[in-house]
């Protein structure tokens, strides 16, 4: 897999390779979702993303974007992150879905993204909700992708500084 | 249930050489199915670099085969964390796969075959049953290049894989797949 970094970010997104402007539920701009392929990270707020998930050709899309609040790590192996990978594998799959990292250990978010009402719906019940807040946001063309449901049932990451639930070593 | 398994006995090995035109030591031929979402799904996709378990089974109404997924359940829960896989596929139509695995609390995918295709190609149409024409019940344990590593042949309740067998055919091939199973020491 190659390095993929996400970041929410105000203004432009220098040097990303897909971008797009993100709109919160009441209208107002909430700043550019941005994504890199590269090995160091753009960004100071840039986290690891499934590179599936990026795509400049795709189409608009709504989504669940849970970060960890400033100063907060949580172990990727907490069981509460555990018990969320699970909850998505047993619920009707998103569009796409991946784990933010920053490093090989913990657990600092995740970007679920839904196309349908349904999928749309659902975001309100995003597991990974749980574990840190999430903010539903609109995203515009250009940046996202979608991603095959994982087989089943691996809950975990192959390789540690990969995110879930991309599913192949090396 | 005309499978030979008679040089199988003699070794103890568990298991039977061959059901329908899946054999131990062959490949399973590279199928696509929809899944329980409805998304158009490859096997070997499916399988990636993982062991699987590819089970054939019958339909949700079968009492047989809701004991069997309660093993594959409580199989799935060593499974998630061992980077191992498994497919379930039957003639149900996504929907009703949907439903029945969320009822199950099964964390893998259900693939469809409602027009027997895969069925017709793998020989594994239940010949006795000609109101359903299910699967014939069978679980095979596949290498990521779909080499069949083990056959179990499910008509009669005892030929199916009991979890000790499964975890064994799923370490032999972990085993062999794992260029670092012998953990690295100092």
């Amino acid at each position: 897999m190659n390095r993929c970094w996400l970041a929410l970010v105000e203004g432009p997104a220098k040097g990303a390779d897909a971008a797009a402007r993100a709109i919160a539920t009441d209208g107002h701009p909430a700043g550019t979702l941005a994504a890199w392929r590269r090995r160091a990270r753009p960004v100071r707020e840039a986290l690891r993303v499934d590179e599936r998930l990026i795509d400049p050709d795709g189409s608009a899309a709504w989504i669940s974007l849970v970060l960890a609040p400033s100063g907060v790590r949580l172990p990727f192996d907490d069981p509460a992150v555990q018990q969320a990978r699970r909850q998505v594998l047993l619920h009707p799959f998103p569009a796409a879905v991946s784990t933010l990292l920053r490093d090989d250990s913990h657990f600092e978010g995740a970007i679920t993204v839904a196309r349908s009402p349904t999928e749309r719906r659902r975001l309100r019940e995003d597991p990974f909700a749980r574990i840190f807040p999430s903010r539903l946001l609109s995203v515009e063309s250009g940046i996202l992708g979608a991603a095959p449901p994982p087989t089943g049932p691996t809950i975990e990451r192959y390789g540690s500084g990969n995110p879930w639930p991309w599913d192949r070593f090396g | 249930m005309s499978a030979p398994h008679g040089a199988r006995h003699a070794t103890g090995a568990v298991g039977v050489d061959a059901i329908g035109e899946l054999a131990v030591g062959g490949q399973v031929p590279d199928f696509e199915l929809l899944d329980h979402a409805g998304n158009q799904r490859q096997l070997s996709q499916l399988v990636g670099g993982d062991p699987t378990v590819l089970h054939f089974y019958r339909g949700w109404w079968c009492p047989k085969e809701q004991a069997f997924f309660r093993r594959l359940v409580a199989l799935q829960e060593d499974a998630e964390v061992a980077y191992s896989r498994i497919v379930s596929v039957s003639v149900d139509p996504p929907e009703v796969n949907a439903a029945f695995r969320a009822g199950l609390g099964a964390r893998w995918t259900f693939l469809s075959d409602p027009d027997r295709a895969v069925q017709t190609q793998l020989r594994l149409r239940e010949t006795t049953d000609t109101l359903n024409n299910p699967y014939v019940p069978a679980v095979v344990v596949i290498s990521p290049d779909l080499r069949i590593h083990a056959a179990h042949n499910g008509y009669w309740y005892w030929g199916r894989p009991t979890h000790d067998e499964l975890v064994r055919h799923l370490r032999d091939i972990s085993r062999d797949l794992r260029p670092d199973w012998e953990a690295p020491t100092p």
